[in-house]
């Protein structure tokens, strides 16, 4: 009967149904699978920073390969590594991660291992940059700036400014609704527990927890969390103060010489961070992701980069080329007495982290 | 007006509101507006008039391509959602069958689940399962955006054309098949002129909504095919530059076109239908 | 739970194949779709929702209701409180600001305007939800608009954006078209009669307006909040957009659970359930009291 086969199918279709959405244990959510298509081979996808491309330096690399370039832009590693795991991932063929989060993707396995016979001017690369602690002999990450974590402000609206991380708290009623923190877990939860006198890494819970604490007694001061959405907030003097990245802040300041803006890197010490550029095993292209890497790794284009758009080159042939007021700009290339006392973030410890992030969202949410 | 006699609430008061509410209506696009002609970056005040927004937005490929994206998604599922949604209306208004309810509730649910629910749903089921299960021949792209709108679309198209079936003389399709038509004939070219007005005004609707889509976009779009609200949102959180005035003024004249030629249509189709 | 996957009409009596085929073909198309990308997903989010701390390239382990649990803890309670007040604020400031301006299109605009009036005043909403919230942020902030406005006319600037009054603001001018919409139709419906009765056997206006027009108007009222209410508690652009470091929503929470800095898949799902069921309870109560408006008031 028709009616009984429709049962016995409704059945069926119910059981597959119900087969596929309660495997019970044992599955695994969302490993980024590489697309089946190979990409295009004209075409290149870049996962960056706002500050990390501009259309000349994509145009200039069309010109020179004849490929193009499309880029999406993340705010803070962790939302990177969190778009790149949802399965959104999987067109990208050069990423930008930071250091910490290049240790941390080589330890998830999403990197592909560099050839380094087809990269070129390895060797340009400033001695301190061509073995990094996060990934030795750069097996899967190129260096491309380096930087600190610091706070620009305007100096009509604040002075003397602060000079230090734990100025924030002793200014925090002339800041009152005035400042910015940046939408990044590790560098605010590491500055607050450098003004602890901690270290930026800390594992332990109740100097984390400290850390926590201090920053809630902070919170109502700080009128948001952004990466970016700072800048021409600071222009118009809605803001006094915001916590930046130096190749950010640089910029800013460069490109408004008319705005009293100031960087400072705080006295006690920051983190310092690298950004790099890796090839995540799903690239569809890696052939154009090399291409990538060698433009970007020729001394005149990180030239142009670094007096374009502020980020700090590692590449010493580059260095040597930069006008000297750059070169001279204690901003982006601080001396060593202050790099001295900075701290790189580094990978934590699972439970550490998710620490970290109970904490995080704490604050964010309360 | 007769009855001002009996005013319950009086003219001079209530229209005072009335225009005040206009003013706060139209305030922001008019501020939109104002800002897309400023030649200054930051400035609240006015420094005077240029064009060079709207040079820079239409020389902006990232801009058109996001735009061109939103309009691909926007027509697919709507396409799609036409097609399968006008049939589930009807399928539904004609038949009975057991689970109906159960069918009927579903087919209506994107309607009250917020957009963020169906967002993340959707998101853990393309990377869960449909990208496993297909050995990652489905990738997150404009086709899974398209399939995710195609959703809601579906319900919008399907409730405006099932408010019509209400509407419509029962007998008139039975009448068709009295006289000899196929069922096809007469749902072809009986039944579907009639709804032809509903199925129009239904899939405008989810034209604009599938347009207009942030959440949903941006949990199943893949990297590298953002739409325009994920671009203008993007732009929004790392600091805009007026060239995105520029954009809203384009975006409202145009939109605000379309849907006057749309309303114009309605109209006069009314008007024959009634004359 | 059986899901409607595939929706197999059944026919009274046996007939032949084209008599089940035709009904199988217009609603099976509607049903797969609906089954694989909203029910299925639905329940997945479910299951998922039992695993605390998921993310990607994790097993999935159901093993309780931690993430629930987390939720109602003092931690996080605060955004599921912040959401209903932003969404119960919204409702009651779209309820006051589109009632007169429904009422006034349905009562006071010639009959051959109301169309026109009604369209130019939700006209707006045919433009990008994210640019008008977008123009919100240049009005609002401290140098802006707004200030400068004030500032004109002598008076101290306010401090509304990143914070409450921004979100309560934007989410307002965001929804109430849709009120105005839905409390038009049920105030065009109106019996003017009765208006005039009222007045005729003495009553004074308010006695007229709370006596006749808001029970005349009820289901309107209701239909509309609860559409405010729902669009609201999902809400994430405004929130995002001109909140601040404290104006954390459940909608933006989920966001950041997926897409955000904080990656917990689990915790998120959890969310989102709590998100649609806080939604069903307001639907539900409406049906519950919509039935008792429609048996008991006219």
């Amino acid at each position: 009967m028709p009616s009984l086969t429709r049962r016995q199918l409704l059945h069926t279709a119910t059981a597959i149904a119900a087969g596929m959405v309660l495997p019970g244990c044992g599955w695994t959510l969302g490993e980024v699978r590489p697309a089946l298509s190979k990409g295009n081979k004209d075409e290149l996808s870049l996962f960056t920073w706002e500050s990390y491309i501009d259309p000349l330096l994509t145009e200039t690399f069309h010109t020179q390969t004849g490929i193009n370039v499309t880029a999406d832009i993340y705010d803070s590693n962790e939302t990177m590594l969190a778009t790149f795991q949802s399965g959104k991932g999987a067109i990208y063929s050069v990423i930008y991660p930071s250091d910490y989060k290049v240790a941390e993707m080589i330890d998830k396995k999403l990197l592909k291992p560099l050839d380094h016979s087809r990269i070129n001017g390895m060797e340009n690369l400033m001695p301190e940059f061509q073995n990094s602690v996060y990934d030795p002999a750069n097996r899967h990450s190129v260096p491309i700036s380096w930087g600190t974590t610091g706070f620009i402000y305007n100096t009509a609206a604040l002075n003397p400014g602060p000079e230090d991380w734990e100025d924030l708290w002793r200014l925090q009623a002339q800041l009152n609704r005035k400042m910015t923190l940046l939408a990044d877990v590790r560098e605010v939860m590491g500055a607050t527990l450098k003004s602890l006198g901690h270290s930026y890494n800390a594992t332990d819970p109740t100097e984390i927890r400290q850390a926590y604490q201090k920053l809630v007694q902070l919170k109502p001061a700080v009128t948001t969390f952004t990466t970016d959405a700072w800048r021409d907030r600071l222009l118009a003097g809605d803001l006094i103060l915001s916590m930046a990245y130096s190749a950010d802040a640089v910029r800013l300041i460069q490109e408004n010489p008319d705005a009293k803006l100031r960087y400072v890197i705080p006295a006690s010490g920051t983190s310092l961070w690298s950004d790099t550029m890796v090839i995540p095993v799903t690239a569809p292209n890696p052939d154009a992701a090399y291409e990538w890497i060698n433009f970007m790794m020729q001394p005149s284009v990180a030239v142009g980069v670094t007096s374009r758009l502020f980020f700090a080159t590692p590449n010493q042939a580059a260095f040597d080329q930069l006008p000297a007021p750059l070169r001279n700009n204690g901003s982006l290339f601080p001396p060593e007495s202050v790099i001295q006392a900075c701290e790189r973030i580094i990978p934590l410890d699972p439970k550490v982290m998710e620490l970290y992030d109970q904490y995080w969202t704490k604050l964010t949410s309360g | 007006m007769n009855s001002t006699s009996n005013r319950p609430l009086s003219w001079p008061w209530l229209s005072l509101i009335a225009i005040g509410l206009f003013g706060f209506m139209y305030f922001p696009i008019l501020v939109l507006a104002f800002y897309s002609f400023n030649d200054s970056k930051y400035s609240t005040g006015w420094k005077g008039f240029t064009w060079k927004w709207y040079v820079a937005f239409l020389n902006d490929s990232r801009i058109l391509t996001a735009l061109a994206n939103s309009l691909i998604v926007a027509f697919f599922a709507v396409g799609i959602a036409a097609v399968v949604g006008t049939l589930m209306a009807v399928g539904l208004a004609r038949y009975r069958f057991p689970g109906k309810q159960v069918y009927q509730g579903t087919a209506y649910l994107p309607l009250i689940i917020p957009d963020i629910a169906i967002a993340v749903a959707t998101l853990v089921f393309l990377a869960a399962i449909a990208i496993p299960v297909s050995g990652g021949l489905i990738q997150l792209s404009l086709g899974t955006v398209i399939s995710a709108h195609v959703v809601f679309c579906l319900s919008y198209v399907a409730i405006v054309v099932s408010t019509r079936i209400n509407d419509l003389n029962p007998h008139l399709e039975e009448a068709a098949l009295d006289l000899g038509a196929t069922p096809t004939q007469a749902f072809m070219q009986v039944l579907l002129p009639e709804l032809m007005p509903a199925i129009v005004s239904g899939c405008l609707l989810a034209f604009v909504l599938s347009l207009d889509d942030f959440l949903i976009a941006s949990f199943t779009a893949g990297g590298g095919s953002s739409t325009l609200p994920m671009e203008i949102f993007s732009r929004i959180r790392t600091g805009v530059k007026p060239d995105i005035n520029a954009l809203s003024v384009v975006l409202i004249l145009s939109t605000g076109f379309l849907f006057a030629i749309a309303e114009y249509l309605r109209y006069r189709s009314e008007r024959k239908r009634f004359s | 739970m059986v899901s409607p996957a595939s929706p197999l009409p059944s026919t009274t009596e046996p007939k032949a194949p084209p008599q089940w085929l035709q009904p199988l073909l217009m609603l099976a198309p509607a049903g797969v779709w609906l089954a694989l990308l909203l029910v299925l997903p639905t329940l997945l989010i479910f299951q998922l929702s039992l695993v605390p701390g998921i993310r990607p390239g994790q097993v999935v382990n159901p093993s309780g209701l931690d993430n629930y649990w987390r939720i109602v803890q003092p931690d996080y309670f605060p955004v599921l409180t912040r959401s209903l007040f932003f969404s119960i604020g919204t409702t009651i400031a779209c309820l006051v600001l589109g009632f007169p301006i429904a009422y006034w299109i349905a009562l006071k605009v010639p009959k051959r305007w109301q169309n026109l009036v009604l369209l130019a005043f939700v006209l707006p909403l045919w433009t990008s939800s994210l640019l008008r919230t977008y123009a919100w942020i240049t009005i609002l902030r401290p140098t802006g608009v707004l200030n400068s406005i004030l500032g004109k006319v002598g008076m101290p600037p306010l401090d509304l954006l990143n914070r409450e009054p921004a979100v309560l603001i934007g989410m307002t001018y965001s929804l109430l078209p849709y009120m105005v919409l839905i409390l038009y139709a049920a105030l065009e419906k109106l019996d003017r009669r009765l208006l005039e009765a009222a007045a005729d056997l003495g009553a004074n206006p308010a006695q007229t307006f709370w006596r006749v027009t808001v029970p005349q108007s009820l289901t309107g009222i209701a239909a509309g909040s609860l559409l405010v209410f729902i669009t609201s508690m999902g809400d994430f652009v405004n929130p995002e957009i001109l909140g601040g470091a404290s104006s954390m929503t459940v909608a933006r929470l989920i966001y950041n659970q997926f897409l955000g800095a904080t990656q917990n898949w689990g915790f998120g799902s959890a969310l989102s359930m709590v998100l649609i069921l806080v939604v069903s309870i307001a639907i539900a109560l409406l049906l519950k009291y919509g039935d008792r408006s429609a048996a008991g008031g006219v």
